[in-house]
Formats: C-alpha cells, structure tokens, sequence
C-alpha cells in the first residue's frame, strides 16, 4: 500500500507545473542544495576543531552541548514558519477501501524526508565521527547521536501540534528572548543547565531514554490527531461566516487604483493566509534585536544593513513574493476583464510602500542601539521602498504559485507557498543591499554607505516607470503559464 | 463581430481544436453544442486569449485577440467559479466589475434592480461572501456580472448548469431579450439541447474539435439535433 502512496506522490511532484521549471533554475536548485549540503557537511568536519580552538580550556563537546539549547528552539520557531504538512488529497482515498491509519502512517512517515531533518544530520554525521576519531568512547558518542536524532525528530513532529495558533510560536519567541536577556544580563544561564542534559546524553547515555520517549509521544499525538481530523475540512457543519463590513470610502482619492487597493485590502482582511503574511511581517520588527544585540555583528556592519532592510521590509518581501499569486483564485478573470497592469501593480504597490512606512515609525525603539543603527535603518527603508519593491514585484512574477487564499489551518488542505524558486528570486534582495552598503562602507565610510544605500532608494523612484514597464513585460510573456499554472489544483 | 480562421489547438502535439472558419455577425445569438471533449470551453478560452492558439487567429471587432487586449473594454464572459472573488459580497463583486468597466456605482443599482426576479432574494442582502454561496447562485452572481457595462460580445459557458428550472426558464428570457436591438452578440455553450434551441438563433455543432453542423434555427432544429446526437 505505502509504494502505492509513493507511487502517487510522485507523479504529483513530477507533473506539477512547478517542477517543468527553466532548466536554469533547476541547475540552481541543485547548485543551492550542495551548497547548503556542503557548508552543513564542512561545518560538521570542522566543527570540533572551531570550537577547539575559540574556547581552548573546554572540551569542545560540551561547548557544542550548552549552545544546543538554543539551536532547538532556532530550528522549531523555524520550521513553525516554513515546514508544513505535506499536501496529500485526500478526498479520492475516504471512501476506498484503505485503512486511514495506513494513510496517516504514511504522511506521517513522508514527514521525516524533509530538508530540516536532512540538513542537521549532515551536521552531525560528520561531527559525531569527528569525535569518535579524536577519542571519544564510540559506544557514548552513538548514544549521543541518537539522543540529537531523537531531538531532531521530536521537533519535526511538535511543529505540527503546535502550528495550528500562533499562541505557541509568540510563547517560542517570547522564551528565546527571555533567556538571550537573562543570560546577556547574568541572572539566569540556561544553557549551563541545558549543557547537564545535552551533555548527559554522552556521559550517561541513559538519559538519551527522555528525547526518545519524547519523540514517540509527540508521533503518536500527531497520530491520534491525525487520525480524528481524516475528514474533509467542514464539509460537515459548513459555518458562513459574518461578513466584515468595511467603509473604504477614503480610498477613492487613489484615483484609478482605488478599485484595485479596495480589492487588496478586503483580500488581506478577509483571508487566513494574508493575514499570516501580516503576523509574519510584524515578527520583521524584531530582527534587529538579533543583531544588534550580538557582538559578533558589530564589526561587520555590512551584516547589520542587511538586517536593517528586514526590519521595515517584512511585508513587502512576504506579501510582495506572491504578487500576483494572491490573485491566483481569480485570475482569469483579471485577464479577460479590462484590467490595466500598471494600476493593478501601482496598487499592491502603495500596500507595500505604506507598509514600509509603517514599520519604519513602529522600529523607532531601535534607537535605543544609537543613531547609526537607525539611519542604517532608515536607509535600508529607502531602498525597500526604492529599489526593493520592484525586485520583489518582478520576483512574484516568475514565482507561479497558486495560492489558496482561505486555508491555513485545515490539516489536509495546506498548501505551501515557499519554493527553491522563490528563495532563488530573494537573493538579490538580500545581497543587494550588503552590497550597495558595504562598497562605498570600505572604500570611504560609514556614513557614505548610508547614503548610498538611502540613494539607492531615490534610483528606483525616478526609473519607476521604467521598472514597472518591465515587470508589465514580464506579465504579458509569461500570461498563458502564469493562467496554466493557477490553473492547477491542489 | 467575431472572426475565426484557421485557429487550431493542440496540446503536446494533440490537436484539440480545428475551425477553418467561423464568422460570427454583430448581434447574433450563437451556441455552441457537443459532447464532452468536443473543444467548447477551449474555444472560449482562446475567444478570451486564455490560451494560445496554436496556428490562426481570432478577430473580435477588428482586433486580433491574441495581440491586442483592446477587445477587453466590450467584451465580458462567465466560464466558471474561477471568474468570481470568494472574499467578496456579490453587491461589492458587481461594484468592482463595474469599476473595471467603468461603470457608476448608481449605474450597477439600477442594473441590479432589473434582476430582483432572477437572483429571488437570495444575493443581495444577503451579508455572505461569494465563497459562501452555493453553485447555482454564484452562477447567478456571474452571469450578471457578464452584463455590466453594456458589453457588446457577452461569452457564457454552460449557464444553464446548476441552476434550477425557474432560473433557467429566467435566463432564457433574459438572453432572448439581450439580442433583440441586434447591439449585443451573445456565445454561450450548453449540453441542454432543448435550451439551446429555445435562445440561439444559430447552433453550431462541435465533435472532436471540428465543426460537424452549423443550423440556422428553425422548428426542426430540435430533432435535427437530437438525431444527431443519438447516433
């Protein structure tokens, strides 16, 4: 039964539009993949010997074991984020004669093939055979292994208990906070206790008995809850919900795009995923305390003005990547009615630029890290405003991801609008402004940095006809796929 | 008012649709029949430049589909439910088709009152998003928002379906009624054959992407029809 699923898993991987992508961006992926691969692989070689040598009184497997507290907790508000459930369509499989528990062992079981249980391991494999080759006790060091294996996969399942609110991840965020303060401020260290059980693991491999146990537990809750939630998302007691009325009015002083803007603003307010893009965006805000708070970034402040651009620039990159798969649902209607390009884009336009706006007044607290940390971030608001908005409006255009715009927390019917594609199409928007920054940073100054990146902003407004001809351009060459692809069901 | 020549489509090399030629004059009400596969909705699609046509072109007005959208302005059509916004009231659907259109808000009003029998108290008013409502009325809701603005070529796939029968005895009145000053050219494609018959002046008939049959309408059109589809 299971190589059946596979079987079916497969063709819908491999006969998705997405997957006939360019054969450029298939390189890239590949390309992307070993890179990530291999920066985790040299990291787990390495590894042992880094860490020898930045703290060489302590055993470096005990250095690795107090900061692991730290990485868990990384790795789960991270996949809280980005890892979902897979999709399967479940509809076809309820009235067959196959055993729903064969079903969600299954998708349970796919859940383990993920590029966050893979990528750690690449860590540390290499890590752990380090340690065996330099002495360690090979027996303890399996232990350990397991004990970190465990760990891994007890965060792969707790994810999906947890990501069903936002309740827990505010708790994640709130807890990593808490103890980065507390220990910054020497009131409370946890990771001197979190370094007791990590390291216990090795010393006294019967406490690798708790992640197991963990694991298995948080397995079989998913189960259980799978398992009772196999049904077709309210299609038993379909609730209508209460319209929100909204009293748009002022918005007809943006002339020709006010149809457009209404539009956008009901389709963030009135729809699950949006709205999570919202929260999302507001979680930007806090980058900055990240890395302004570390040390280690003081002295690159490269490194910070990219952090700067991510602090007003939350909703712009997250909403503005799916310009236009918000419209997906709708989108052939957009093309057979009269619908002029440039008023449709100037629209998601003014949401995105007013976004920035916003966030820039609500990061004023950042002054707090000194005036240089908020010019930095006003400029880095200058070029998402200027440049940025229009690299992510051209990047949405080559991302052809259906979007379901009223799905979020229906188990079975996820779907999942992050890609290699669409992390391809971010990298210019992350190297452009340590770039912009850091050239005129090195050869003149600080302050010459800023200012180009801030003018950098003002470029995109004088060419913003320019800019928008070519992203219109862009939207005429590719209107059949982008129709096909939306096409597609889930 | 629409030309068709030559257009072809095929899918990996599969032809799917082949009309050498096809005029249709200002005006006219024209269906669209066959079976299932036959190439209706493929030829709406490239009516509304969905889809790329293969080899040919269509002209609607004097405006090559594919090469121009200045057709866009006088053209309106209702294929399916992806032709609605779910997240919005059928009352702020038909207000934004009519920005599009360039239509006042009064204007919509005043169109919408004309349709009080038709949608029978159960889409306006009604304080639900479009996502809510159930096939037939969100039917309703874009078979009219097809009629906004006074468009001259008005393209309807299937309206028939889904609908109940006082509703469907409505639609063929409103229909017959679109075409009666010869301003507006009405397509609409059906599997009702009696329905067809009863609103089109002018029936053709698709099998396997190729035109087999274009009747002028007349009493027996209906058998002529039945006939055909019975063999």
């Amino acid at each position: 039964m299971f190589k059946r699923f596979i079987s079916l898993q497969w063709k819908q991987f491999r006969r998705s539009s997405y997957f006939e992508a360019a054969i450029a961006i298939k390189i890239l992926m590949v390309l992307g993949i070993l890179y990530f691969g291999g920066i985790a692989i040299l990291s787990g070689v390495g590894g042992y010997f880094l860490l020898q040598k930045v703290f060489p009184e302590v055993d470096p497997l005990l250095t690795l074991n107090q900061f692991l507290i730290y990485w868990i907790l990384f790795d789960l508000g991270l996949r809280y984020f980005i890892q979902q459930m897979p999709v399967i369509n479940i509809k076809p499989l309820l009235i067959v004669p196959i055993k729903r528990k064969k079903v969600v062992q299954f998708l349970l079981g796919k859940t383990a093939i993920s590029f966050f249980n893979i990528l750690p391991l690449l860590f540390f494999i290499p890590f752990s055979i380090t340690l065996i080759v330099k002495g360690y006790h090979p027996l303890y060091v399996i232990a350990w292994f397991l004990g970190i294996l465990s760990l891994i996969f007890l965060n792969n399942f707790t994810v999906y208990l947890i990501n069903k609110t936002n309740v827990y991840f505010i708790l994640i965020v709130g807890l990593v906070l808490a103890f980065i303060g507390l220990q910054r401020y020497e009131i409370f260290d946890i990771t001197t206790y979190a370094q007791v059980f990590f390291f216990g693991m090795y010393s006294q491999p019967i406490w690798v008995l708790l992640p197991v146990l963990l694991m298995i537990l948080a397995f079989y809750a998913n189960y259980q809850y799978y398992l009772q939630h196999f049904y077709i998302d309210g299609a038993i007691s379909k609730k209508a919900e209460k319209v929100k009325a909204l009293n748009l009015k002022f918005v007809d002083k943006f002339g020709k795009i006010a149809p457009f803007l209404k539009n956008d603003i009901k389709l963030i307010l009135r729809n699950a995923r949006p709205k999570q893009v919202l929260l999302t965006s507001f979680f930007f805000l806090f980058y900055g305390l990240f890395f302004f708070t570390m040390d280690v970034y003081k002295d690159s402040p490269a490194l910070l003005a990219f952090a700067s651009m991510f602090i007003t620039g939350g909703f712009l990159l997250t909403f503005g990547q799916l310009v236009p798969s918000w419209d997906s649902e709708y989108y052939k209607l957009m093309m057979s009615q009269n619908v002029p390009y440039r008023e449709y884009l100037k629209s998601k336009l003014v949401l995105m630029i007013f976004a920035v706006v916003v966030s820039t007044i609500l990061s004023l607290p950042y002054l707090y890290f000194g005036w240089d940390i908020y010019k930095l971030i006003l400029a880095g608001a200058s070029f998402n405003i200027g440049l940025n908005s229009f690299i992510t409006l051209y990047g949405g255009a080559l991302n052809r991801v259906p979007v379901e715009l009223n799905a979020k927390a229906k188990a079975f019917q996820n779907t999942n609008g992050f890609n290699v594609t669409q992390l391809l199409i971010s990298l210019p928007k992350i190297l452009g402004p340590i770039i912009i920054f850091f050239i005129p940073y090195y050869f003149i100054s600080f302050n010459a940095g800023i200012i180009t990146l801030a003018l950098s902003g003002l470029l995109g407004l004088i060419f913003q006809n320019q800019f928008l001809n070519l992203i219109e351009k862009l939207y005429q060459k590719q209107k059949y796929k982008t129709i096909a692809a939306f096409d597609e069901k889930k | 008012m629409i030309n068709i020549s030559n257009i072809s489509k095929a899918y990996n090399g599969v032809e799917v649709l082949n009309v050498e030629e096809l005029n249709i004059p200002k005006g006219q009400n024209f269906g669209l029949v066959g079976n299932n596969g036959a190439g209706k909705t493929t030829m709406f699609s490239l009516l509304l430049d969905l889809i790329k046509p293969t080899t040919g072109e269509i002209t609607n007005g004097d405006i090559v589909v594919s090469q121009s959208e200045d057709w866009k302005p006088y053209t309106s059509a209702f294929i399916d439910e992806s032709f609605l916004i779910g997240y919005l009231t059928p009352e702020e659907y038909f207000y934004f088709i009519g920005d599009l259109r360039g239509v006042e808000k009064s204007e919509v009003d005043e169109l919408l009152a004309g349709f009080e029998d038709f949608f029978h108290d159960e889409i306006l008013n009604q304080k639900k998003y479009l996502r809510d409502l159930s096939k037939g009325n969100q039917k309703k809701v874009g078979i009219v928002s097809a009629l906004i603005g006074n468009p001259e070529v008005i393209i309807l796939d299937e309206p028939f379906a889904n609908l109940d029968p006082t509703t469907q005895i409505r639609l063929k009145k409103i229909l017959s009624e679109l075409t009666q000053q010869q301003q507006t050219t009405v397509l609409i494609s059906s599997h009702d054959l009696m329905h067809v018959t009863d609103v089109c002046k002018r029936i053709v008939v698709l099998e396997k992407g190729k035109v087999v049959k274009d009747i002028k309408t007349n009493e027996a059109t209906l058998k002529e029809l039945e006939q055909y589809f019975s063999q």
